[in-house]
């Protein structure tokens, strides 16, 4: 094939696509017979035919070679090179690759003198043809049959394109250096690449890695020595080392064939490293446990935080062991209470009159006011749900809302309400179940009505004024009869009127009683709590009252005893509506406590304000009542409606 | 202050009572010197030319990279050390002998130094391109590194003289005989492509020399691991 393209630059030698047809068609058409002339021809043109049949069968159009490429030129020690390139398309013919070089500052043109030592598609340049530091100007050229083609031309230097082989002989040992392991490598380098002679340096590089772990691989740079030292083994590992070479200009080599080495298990070593970890470890925890002894509390409170007890808002628990209730009391007042604008309980205060000689309006006022101002205390200290409070329940009874009220908070103070209270109005009397009288101040309204609601509203207002007054307080019931205990009682005015609250009656005295005080002029002016005196029945069943001279004051025991003998306690009334009043004894004199068994019942000597009346005759000295007396006594001297039920019946 | 003052004075005690003593080298031997070995002197000399080559040929790169981008620009040029008779592969090398090689290298080395001073005074003149701006710096280094590794070679060889390696044979042409064509670049200033040609050219015969001066230290001093 060399020799069969052999020209010079300026020749091109066309060959003609039928001229390889017709030969053998030639050869074989060999008739010295005139019709094998004719024979031949045929022969010819069928040929011809079959040709371009087939070439059109097959799709085929032949064209000139494509450029081909070089692709690159090696030389592994510096003496001998190799170019390579790489064929493009043949246009379907047989074609031929020439590779052409010039040198430095000459013109003369070589061809390659060897295509077959480095392979297909290669050029070898043995030592006689290299020089090293001088430019070679190479290309390749594609011929066939249609034409050629000529690659680009490359310059290349060889000591510029120095790559060698890869290292050889990698032996690896594993030495021990006081008891460590450590790898020994070592190699030599490419038997053709002539270091010794200092014509060509080389510098190494290796790589190791366990056989485990793939492509992890860890390198190594050992500059010009042939040989290295591996540490930080593993026990027992197995290990994978190869290495390579480099000239100081130049191209990298190929990784060296692997070499493999097992790495023995120094056991001993290890085991003292745990040793090691465990006393570290066991240090660390000291440590930790102290800390955590240092931080116990803190930690604690941390991870379990104490549950918060029950803890009334602004009340301090100290205080009530130290036992002193003026302070614990005084911790439970709000301030700021009551509100400047009292105009919204202003607006819902049932307008009131007072019973009192108006002499000293302002007093009237002020009580109004305190009234006002006690229950729209309580109202507002009830708003507080985190109190403890529920002793002021008075201002319930001024309005719907203070209307509502608790029995047990009532049942709490019963105890300490009972200590405490001052004169009230004997007629004006509502127990509660617990046998607390509830009473009224005498200041009414002046509305007729006699359903419980108003009167309920007034005995509020009353009761709250009470609580104005004193330190204890009262709660009532304005609710059903039910409500009431057999302490209730009951103005039995008349049949129909059976069930008539007491409040209703008292209401209609206590209007008399204003209708008297504004036509009594010149009464004298009782203090806060006044009481009235029966003056007489008048024919409408109205009991007529007067405002009493006060004379009573805060007498321990008795504290509602009037003093003098004017004071007349309603008793009870009879069938034919008739109060039935009761005279008692003076005020020093406490009368001793009549069991307040009228009703059947046994009744205590209630301290407070309750009332229970009793049919047994007392020592007190009674006044001659053109009524019915009896010695009801109870220390407050009010009627208990409870015991009306002994009464004649109605 | 007196702590600043304290400070100074600390670190001058230190300073002088730490000072290394080392002996000045020098070839000759002198009192008080210390001589380095022809080992020693050999493997400073191929580090610098190592360094030298390495130096020009980055420049030369960068060079191309900056004002060719396409490879492979290799124009028709000639080399001002054209003349000088370097062996051109490892036989011829070999052959060559000591004293002939250290005077190729000689004669190398010297016939740089003027083109290499000219290059970088031309590309720090040249400031409008940017390579010369940022490249200049490594003309000027590649022009000491010639101008220590001409001393080096120098002194080698007067050591291996004294040795009586080298024969005396090999003596010291004068600088113009040496340098044929050095009237090649006195003709006006010189442009970016005689810049290329000069970086081409140097890049080589920086190579031809450090592969001498290693033939010729590993024949010099034979060694299994040259």
């Amino acid at each position: 094939m060399r020799g069969f393209l052999r020209w010079r630059t300026a020749e091109l030698p066309v060959m003609h696509v039928s001229t390889p047809a017709v030969i053998p068609v030639n050869q074989l058409l060999k008739s010295p017979m005139g019709c094998g002339a004719m024979m031949k021809s045929v022969m010819e043109v069928l040929l011809l035919l079959m040709l371009f049949f087939t070439a059109h069968a097959k799709e085929k159009s032949y064209s000139p070679p494509e450029k081909p490429t070089q692709t690159r030129c090696r030389s592994p020690e510096k003496e001998t090179f190799t170019c390579w390139w790489e064929p493009g398309s043949d246009g379907g013919l047989p074609t031929t690759y020439a590779l052409y070089y010039r040198k430095e500052n000459s013109e003369t043109v070589y061809e390659c003198p060897d295509y077959h030592t480095a392979g297909e598609n290669s050029c070898f340049f043995n030592k006689n043809d290299t020089s090293i530091w001088v430019n070679y100007n190479i290309s390749v050229v594609a011929t066939n049959a249609l034409g050629r083609a000529f690659s680009d031309p490359v310059d290349i230097d060889v000591v510029y394109i120095v790559e060698p082989n890869p290292p050889e002989k990698l032996t690896v040992a594993v030495m021990e250096d006081k008891g460590w392991p450590f790898l020994l490598v070592s190699w030599e380098p490419p038997h053709k690449a002539d270091t010794r002679s200092g014509w060509i340096t080389l510098i190494y590089e290796l790589r190791v890695r366990l056989e485990e772990e793939e492509d992890d691989w860890e390198m190594h740079h050992a500059g010009q020595q042939k040989m290295f030292n591996i540490f930080s083994l593993r026990s027992g590992g197995e290990y994978l080392v190869e290495v390579r070479c480099k000239p100081d200009h130049g191209f990298w080599s190929e990784w060296s064939s692997t070499s493999y080495v097992k790495v023995p298990d120094y056991f001993h070593r290890e085991k003292s490293m745990w040793i090691l970890v465990a006393v570290f470890s066991a240090l660390i925890f000291l440590i930790l446990t102290w800390l955590l002894h240092m931080n116990s509390h803190s930690l604690k409170h941390c991870i379990l935080p104490p549950v918060p007890g029950p803890k009334i808002k602004g009340f301090d628990n100290k205080l009530l062991k130290n036992g002193n209730s003026d302070e614990i009391f005084s911790a439970l007042v709000v301030p700021n209470f009551p509100p400047a604008s009292a105009s919204k309980y202003e607006e819902m205060l049932v307008e009131y009159l007072e019973v009192y000689v108006p002499e000293e309006p302002e007093l009237m006022l002020e009580e109004s006011k305190d009234l006002l101002d006690g229950c729209l205390k309580s109202e507002n200290s009830r708003s507080d749900s985190d109190s403890g409070r529920g002793s002021c329940d008075s201002h319930t009874l001024l309005m719907d809302k203070c209307g509502e009220t608790k029995e047990e908070e009532r049942q709490t103070n019963r105890e300490s309400s009972l200590m405490e209270t001052q004169g009230w109005k004997e007629e004006a009397i509502n127990h509660d179940t617990s046998g607390k009288v509830k009473t009224w101040p005498s200041v009414y309204s002046p509305l007729p009505q006699y359903g419980s609601n108003p009167l309920d509203k007034q005995s509020s207002l009353e009761t709250a004024k009470q609580h104005s007054l004193s330190t204890s307080s009262f709660l009532t019931q304005p609710g059903t009869k039910d409500a009431l205990g057999p302490s209730y009682t009951d103005f039995c005015l008349s049949n129909k009127e059976n069930h008539l609250h007491p409040q209703t009656l008292a209401h209609r005295a206590l209007q008399t009683q204003s209708d008297v005080n504004i036509s009594n002029i010149g009464c004298k002016r009782s203090p806060a709590t006044e009481y009235v005196e029966v003056q007489r029945v008048n024919k409408e069943d109205m009991v007529l009252l007067q405002p009493v001279v006060s004379r009573c004051g805060h007498i321990e025991g008795c504290p509602n005893l009037p003093k003098g003998e004017d004071y007349s306690k309603v008793k009870g009334v009879d069938c034919d509506n008739r109060l039935l009043l009761q005279r008692e004894g003076t005020g020093e004199d406490v009368c001793p406590c009549v069991d307040q068994e009228t009703n059947g019942e046994g009744g205590n000597c209630y301290t407070s304000s309750t009332v229970s009346t009793t049919q047994k005759p007392t020592a007190c000295m009674y006044t001659a009542m053109p009524l019915q007396e009896e010695t009801a006594l109870a220390l407050n001297g009010y009627v208990d409606t409870a015991t009306m039920g002994n009464l004649p019946s109605c | 202050m007196e702590k600043v003052l304290f400070a100074v004075l600390t670190l001058v005690y230190l300073e002088l009572s730490m000072r290394v003593v080392s002996a000045p080298i020098c070839s000759y031997g002198q009192a008080g010197c210390h001589v380095p070995s022809l080992a020693d002197l050999f493997e400073r000399v191929i580090q610098q030319s190592s360094r030298m080559h390495s130096v020009s040929s980055d420049l030369h790169s960068d060079f191309e990279q900056y004002f060719f981008p396409r490879k492979n620009l290799i124009g028709k040029r000639k080399c001002h050390t054209y003349d000088i008779l370097t062996p051109e592969d490892k036989e011829n090398a070999q052959r060559l002998g000591r004293e002939q090689l250290t005077e190729v290298i000689v004669r190398l080395l010297q016939a740089w130094g003027e083109p290499l001073s000219e290059l970088y005074q031309s590309m720090s003149q040249d400031q409008n391109q940017d390579f010369n701006l940022y490249s200049s710096n490594k003309a000027l280094e590649i022009s000491d590194i010639l101008h220590e590794l001409k001393d080096g070679v120098t002194i080698i060889t007067e050591k291996m003289k004294l040795l009586g390696v080298l024969s005396n044979t090999v003596g010291y042409n004068s600088p113009e005989s040496l340098v044929p064509s050095s009237a090649f670049y006195t003709q006006g200033d010189l442009d970016s492509m005689d810049h290329h040609d000069l970086l081409y050219c140097f890049r080589r015969d920086s190579n031809k020399a450090k592969n001498y001066l290693r033939i010729l230290k590993c024949t010099t001093l034979p060694e299994p691991d040259c």
